[in-house]
């Protein structure tokens, strides 16, 4: 299950941050991905030889931690997207998946005329539109 | 999937965008009639190069990024890419179209530009107005790429139509 979601802008200013919990752990989330920043910089400024295609947009996981896995992402524009999931065993293909459909709903939120570039998104059809994505996390790559 | 927009409306926008900012909010400046209308033209290509660079790597470095203003960015908005990329290697590129879009329709006597004749004057106006209508597509170049990270300055020079050369200048 996706316990939270975020964007973040290219001076790792927060665009977007929603947490998909019952319990009241936000703040616990979102101090998961403030550190998850420093390993997307690092990821970036060191490639691995190894690891995935040099500057693919898709990070992979960024790091485990006792009881989520952190994936990231990072645009051509810079901006920065962390999945944080509780599911141990996650596809690759999955969370590609899912950050593809993220993406798109981005690049939508923002090309609306009255979104303010760098501002918080603040728009009811992208929220909506994320957490059907997010509730769609795992079920078919169907899409 | 892609929307089109048929290109006649584009066409008349931007020639009633930029005489409503030149003959109506800004009678008497043009230079800041120029501004407001490279402002808009930013907007648009900061909106656009997020969707173009959607599912595509990072670039590694500038002439990776203005390759991908040269060929792909310019086919989604024109249907055809820039005809020729010059680079001092030193920031400056020079991108030309040898056949802009956006000014083909305007009508504009190319032949009489370079004479002298007592109709100096109007023909002056001519490619005043004709490089009016270039502040939305040097905009639009600027701000796909600060989008990219890549900090500059654009500008066009029509000296021979409808030939027509995008400066870019990039700022260190």
């Amino acid at each position: 299950m996706i316990v939270c979601v975020a964007v973040v802008g290219h001076q790792n200013n927060p665009l977007y941050i929603q947490s998909f919990t019952e319990a009241d752990d936000a703040l616990k989330l979102h101090h998961i991905v403030h550190s998850s920043l420093d390993v997307v910089d690092e990821r970036v400024n060191n490639p691995r030889k190894s690891g995935p295609t040099l500057n693919e947009t898709f990070l992979g996981l960024l790091y485990p931690t006792e009881n989520y896995k952190v994936y990231g992402y990072l645009t051509n524009t810079k901006v920065k997207f962390i999945l944080v999931t509780t599911d141990l065993d996650v596809r690759d293909a999955d969370v590609r998946n899912f950050f593809r459909r993220f993406h798109a709903a981005y690049v939508d939120a923002v090309s609306n005329p009255f979104h303010v570039p760098g501002k918080k998104i603040i728009s009811r059809t992208f929220a909506d539109r994320v957490s059907t994505i997010v509730k769609s996390f795992g079920l078919s790559s169907a899409d | 999937m892609g929307r089109e927009v048929s290109e006649s409306c584009i066409d008349s926008l931007l020639t009633e965008m930029v005489t409503t900012y030149c003959n109506r909010f800004y009678a008497n400046k043009p230079e800041l009639a120029a501004r407001r209308i490279e402002a808009i033209g930013f907007q648009v290509g900061h909106q656009l190069s997020e969707r173009y660079t959607m599912e595509r790597p990072r670039f590694s470095d500038h002439l990776e990024a203005i390759k991908f203003i040269c060929k792909d960015f310019w086919s989604e908005l024109f249907k055809k890419q820039i005809d020729n990329l010059k680079t001092n290697h030193r920031g400056t590129f020079v991108l030309q179209d040898n056949r802009f879009r956006w000014l083909t329709h305007l009508s504009l006597d190319p032949t009489t530009e370079n004479t002298e004749d007592p109709n100096g004057r109007s023909e002056n106006k001519g490619a005043q107005v004709a490089s009016m209508h270039l502040y939305f597509p040097c905009g639009i170049i600027r701000g796909a790429l600060s989008n990219l990270g890549i900090p500059c300055a654009v500008s066009a020079d029509i000296s021979n139509l409808p030939q027509c050369s995008f400066v870019i200048r990039i700022k260190a």
